[in-house]
């Protein structure tokens, strides 16, 4: 039996084709401070530049042996390229990711998309960056990823006026929610003609822990749908926080694998779900690989725990924390390929 | 003409249904009746935020609508909040607040904010994402009794730490309460903190807890 690359590995997974074993990857960024070290760049500097963003993904795929890089790494481009400053906190000893300190729109009204989004601000860096991506490292994966509707309306207004329009300005909100939906399909498609292998739409702002199932139902799955349906696969669905009471409703929005946190239970998720619907996660991104205190058999019966709960690839359940615990991080990546040799219940194996 | 169990009635209902203009009316009429401002305050919108909390906890509310009833709260409590007299609104204390670096998760900050704005504390809101040096300063500057801070990850959770280190080495007397949902009354303690609450709910209390603990523990000295 052949091994696969990573790569193979992956959209194999992805089309529910027979693997060699259990790829580890992921939706959502996976840059770790090793590779960014290794890379020779510092935190600040690698989302702004299509060289290092490029490097520092490569090089923490490859000192991991991680299946995928991801990129990019913030969740502030799109608002930036509307318009908005963001603290990259260049001077900051600790690692912080970009925000937006004050967003240039302070009511409902006023959003409005540039055309050809994809030109602007820091965005076309990521064309340059999955170019660089593919000719140095054929072998790895290349992921991308969207924000969904309401969490992107969150980094452009404040999320308390999305919130509370729900209610009050229901026609407003759901005006916005289909520019942006409009916008999220424009910079996939563009993705994904710029070469990337999978996207994942993340919607983590809309959980049971935050919205009403019956509020995700109404506002939130008919744009997830839309989206979805308008992207190539391979393409992810990707939420954080309470989800088992959406599952079943996630796994109608038209994506090929759906992705979990670990406030998930995955068994659970497993039986909402049934055999042959892609699922996966869920690695506590903190606990497991940047808390000191974890030791490493830990680590292990955390990843041999999902495995058995029936997932079909390891993911992180969030973007990884860039300071991992090396010996840690190799634990779950390395207990993944050798424990996941035996089929999982949507793909088989070579 | 409503009587004074009817208001209450209508400023607790005002808030749990977050129907703002039936919570100002109902203030107005309050103290156009003459009745205090503080049992207005008390035994109708706090009372009212009450249940909203045991609705949130029970999953029949979710975070958009305990925003709504926050914002009718609050033009309840711009009426009334003039009206009581200074000595009335129990120990009169300040709070600096914020959301730390690199956080800009600030809806439960705002929360807490609110329970202490109903307490009838002054409060000093720093915002979110708030540089590390701007706790210690702002409390310099207000002699602030208590600094309450909050992160929503584990990782600028880290940088409470280093604020309490910096508030405590200039000012010792300084009550540091921590919350936000990565941070556990363990994590408090291993920080240094005075002080922790889960949950907005119970935030001011464990504030006068921690002025209190502080006092007895100077009267020692
Ligand atoms: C809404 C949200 C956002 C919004 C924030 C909008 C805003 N203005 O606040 C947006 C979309 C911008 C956002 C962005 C991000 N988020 Co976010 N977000 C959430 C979410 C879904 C809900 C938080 C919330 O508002 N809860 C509702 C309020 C009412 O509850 P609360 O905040 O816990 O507050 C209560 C108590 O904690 C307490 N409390 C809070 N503060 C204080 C302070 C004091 C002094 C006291 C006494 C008490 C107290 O009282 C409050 C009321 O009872 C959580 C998931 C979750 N379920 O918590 C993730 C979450 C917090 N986010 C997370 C992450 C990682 C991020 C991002 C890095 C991106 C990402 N990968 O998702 C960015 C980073 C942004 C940044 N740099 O800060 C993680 C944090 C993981 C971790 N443990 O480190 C969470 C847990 C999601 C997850 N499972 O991955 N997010």
């Amino acid at each position: 039996m052949a091994e696969l690359t990573p790569k193979e590995r992956v959209l194999r997974l992805l089309r529910k084709e027979p693997i060699d074993t259990m790829p580890f990857f992921s939706g959502m960024g996976m840059v770790v401070m090793p590779g960014i070290e290794k890379s020779g760049y510092n935190f600040p500097t690698v989302h702004t530049d299509a060289e290092r963003m490029a490097w520092s993904a490569i090089w923490s795929a490859r000192l991991m042996n991680f299946d995928c890089v991801v990129i990019p790494y913030d969740m502030t481009m799109e608002s930036e390229a509307m318009g908005n400053t963001i603290s990259l906190y260049a001077d900051s000893e600790d690692i912080l990711y970009p925000t937006i300190p004050n967003k240039i729109w302070s009511t409902l009204d006023e959003v409005e998309i540039p055309d050809k989004i994809w030109e602007k601000g820091r965005l076309p860096i990521l064309a340059d960056a999955i170019k660089i991506i593919k000719e140095n490292a054929p072998e790895l994966a290349i992921g991308c990823w969207q924000l969904g509707p309401f969490t992107q309306a969150g980094q452009v207004l404040e999320l308390d006026l999305m919130l509370k329009g729900i209610f009050k300005q229901k026609e407003k909100v759901e005006n916005i929610l289909d520019k942006i939906s409009d916008m999220i399909i424009d910079i996939g498609k563009w993705l994904q003609a710029s070469g990337c292998d999978y996207i994942t739409l993340r919607e983590p702002g809309v959980a049971a822990d935050l919205l009403s199932p019956k509020t995700f139902k109404n506002f939130i799955q008919p744009r997830l749908t839309r989206i979805l349906a308008g992207w190539e696969s391979p393409k992810l669905l990707h939420i954080c926080g309470k989800t088992e009471p959406l599952l079943a409703m996630m796994s109608e929005c038209g994506a090929d694998g759906l992705t979990v946190d670990i406030k998930c239970d995955v068994k659970k998720g497993r039986e909402i779900l049934g055999p042959d619907v892609l699922f996966m996660g869920n690695i506590d991104t903190y606990t497991m690989t940047c808390d000191e205190k974890t030791p490493k058999d830990k680590a292990i019966e955390h990843i041999k725990g999902m495995i058995d709960g029936g997932i079909d690839a390891v993911m992180p359940g969030c973007d990884l924390w860039p300071a991992i615990i090396e010996e840690n991080m190799k634990a779950c990546v390395d207990t993944t390929h050798e424990y996941g040799k035996n089929p999982s219940p949507a793909v088989g194996r070579l | 003409m409503a009587s004074k169990e009817e208001l209450i009635e209508k400023l607790k209902e005002g808030v749990v249904e977050y129907e703002e203009d039936t919570v100002n009316e109902a203030s107005q009429q309050w103290l156009d009746d003459g009745h205090e401002a503080l049992e207005g305050i008390m035994e109708g919108l706090a009372a009212g935020m009450e249940i909203v909390g045991d609705l949130y906890d029970k999953q029949e509310y979710f975070v958009p609508e305990v925003l709504m009833c926050a914002d009718a709260l609050y033009g309840g409590l711009d009426i009334l909040r003039p009206h009581v007299p200074e000595k009335e609104g129990g120990p009169k204390a300040q709070v600096v607040i914020g959301s730390i670096q690199g956080d800009v998760h600030d809806i439960g900050k705002n929360l807490v904010k609110m329970m202490f704005d109903v307490a009838g504390w002054d409060v000093h809101d720093l915002g979110r994402d708030v540089p590390l040096e701007n706790f210690v300063s702002e409390q310099l500057k207000t002699d602030s009794e208590v600094v309450a801070m909050s992160a929503m990850m584990t990782t600028t959770m880290l940088g409470m730490k280093k604020v309490i280190k910096m508030i405590k080495d200039k000012n010792p007397d300084v009550a540091i309460m921590l919350g936000g949902a990565p941070v556990t009354k363990d994590v408090a303690n291993l920080f240094g903190a005075d002080g922790y609450a889960e949950s907005a709910g119970n935030a001011v209390s464990e504030g006068i807890k921690m002025i209190g603990r502080l006092r007895e523990y100077q009267k020692k000295d």
